[in-house]
């Protein structure tokens, strides 16, 4: 496993814990697979004031200072936009 | 009675006058509200002043001083601030001042997004003149912060939140909107009022405060009247769990306010090792829900009075029909 997957792996884990809490499962419900296209926006697994605390874990793993200005909501909108923005190499 | 003391909302009373067809309505036939806003465009024509002209901002500010009361930083009476040195407290108090001006900064953006949105729209008609002061203010607000961030820091920090999924209930937009200007304002002043007489402190920072309270104190005023009266006026348009999911989504919204207090960049800069840590030792030590409260203690009071919280600011509120 390279040092880059352990870091979205950290993103993966805490998006899992969210979505399994915004779907209000059972303790011992299997945990359901969150799809690379996924839409957290519009599911609600990050919310306006989830938000911040999401985008310095991003921050903290990718390595990479977040400003908003130059970011769209598109950025964060799936796992695959996430890793795409701010874990593949430029 | 100083002219900025206005008298207590009477939220029982509003809470059981007949329902408004319209928000404007219901604005427009408050004599007393009317009232308020006569007085607080009257101050603020007498009062005012040219920030651009006001303060003289000194080449630099020595850094071997506080630049923030230190008893109002999260890293107070923690185990992780217990740990720092003087001179790393020092550096710590300048980044979070810079990061407490950025704040400003971002926070003033929303605002006067959320003002120039309504101002002159049908349902406030009646409070756009003031509407007009609180703009102006505000614009010159955001110029002295970035000035000082600018100066002092050289940099605003950048923006950390994004506007996502709200509660989902429509009819609660105005009431939000006001709401959470309303804690922001409120908690930022708590800072300016108790900064503004720190003798710790650099003249210029605690000018800056100074002037900043007395702008704020009419803001607040005025926004404690208009947040009452939105919200005795949705409690009339939507049921009771309605009001339950507003009340918990305010409450997160002042917890994480508090949390962008303890911002990763401010301990980067200062030199603090692990700064993504020591964030997280902040927030989980047993000192900072008392540090949380503290701040918040007189949004609480005012919300609670208002019939807004049913409960504290870490509990859930109220079960649906029990009484207030």
């Amino acid at each position: 496993m390279t040092a880059r997957t352990a870091d979205f792996d950290a993103i993966l884990g805490y998006l899992e814990l969210k979505y399994r809490q915004a779907g209000q499962l059972d303790p011992g419900q299997p945990e359901p697979a969150l799809a690379p296209d996924y839409d957290l926006i519009e599911n609600r697994v990050i919310d306006s004031l989830e938000f911040v605390e999401f985008v310095l874990l991003v921050e903290e793993h990718s390595g990479r200072e977040i400003s908003i200005d130059l970011l769209s909501r598109e950025d964060f909108r799936t796992l695959e936009s996430i890793r795409k923005r701010f874990f593949d190499d430029p | 009675m100083s002219e900025l003391e206005i008298e207590a909302f009477d939220a029982v009373g509003e809470r059981t006058r007949p329902p408004y067809a319209t928000v404007a309505q219901r604005l427009d036939q408050d004599s007393r509200f009317r009232d308020v806003l006569d007085r607080l465009v009257g101050i603020s024509e007498r009062d005012y002043y040219n920030p651009y002209r006001l303060f003289e901002w000194p080449r630099s500010l020595p850094q071997d001083r506080y630049w923030m009361t230190p008893e109002l930083m999260a890293e107070h009476c923690t185990e992780a601030g217990s740990a720092l040195t003087e001179p790393q407290l020092y550096a710590v108090s300048k980044w979070q001042s810079i990061n407490f001006y950025s704040l400003n900064v971002h926070g003033i953006r929303g605002l006067l997004n959320g003002l120039i949105a309504r101002i002159h729209t049908a349902d406030f008609a009646v409070p756009s003149a003031y509407f007009h002061h609180i703009i102006g203010e505000e614009n010159e607000h955001m110029w002295f912060f970035a000035e000082f961030c600018l100066r002092y820091g050289g940099k605003i920090y950048p923006a950390r939140s994004m506007s996502l999924a709200e509660p989902g209930i429509p009819a609660a937009d105005h009431f939000l909107v006001f709401a959470r200007l309303l804690i922001f304002e409120e908690l930022v002043d708590v800072f300016n009022q108790r900064m503004a007489k720190d003798e710790r402190l650099d003249p210029t920072i605690r000018k800056l405060n100074e002037v900043h309270h007395r702008d704020e104190s009419r803001h607040i005023a005025f926004g404690r009247q208009i947040v009452a009266m939105l919200h005795a006026d949705l409690a009339q348009r939507i049921d009771e769990a309605g009001l339950r999911t507003l009340e918990s989504h305010l409450k997160r919204y002042m917890r994480t306010s508090v949390e962008g207090l303890c911002e990763p960049l401010v301990y980067r800069d200062a030199g603090v090792p692990e700064p993504y840590a020591m964030r997280r030792r902040l927030l989980a030590d047993p000192a900072y829900p008392g540090y949380v409260e503290r701040l918040l203690r007189r949004s609480i009071s005012f919300l609670t009075g208002a019939g807004i919280f049913t409960s504290g600011l870490f509990e859930a509120p109220a079960a649906i029909g029990a009484s207030r």
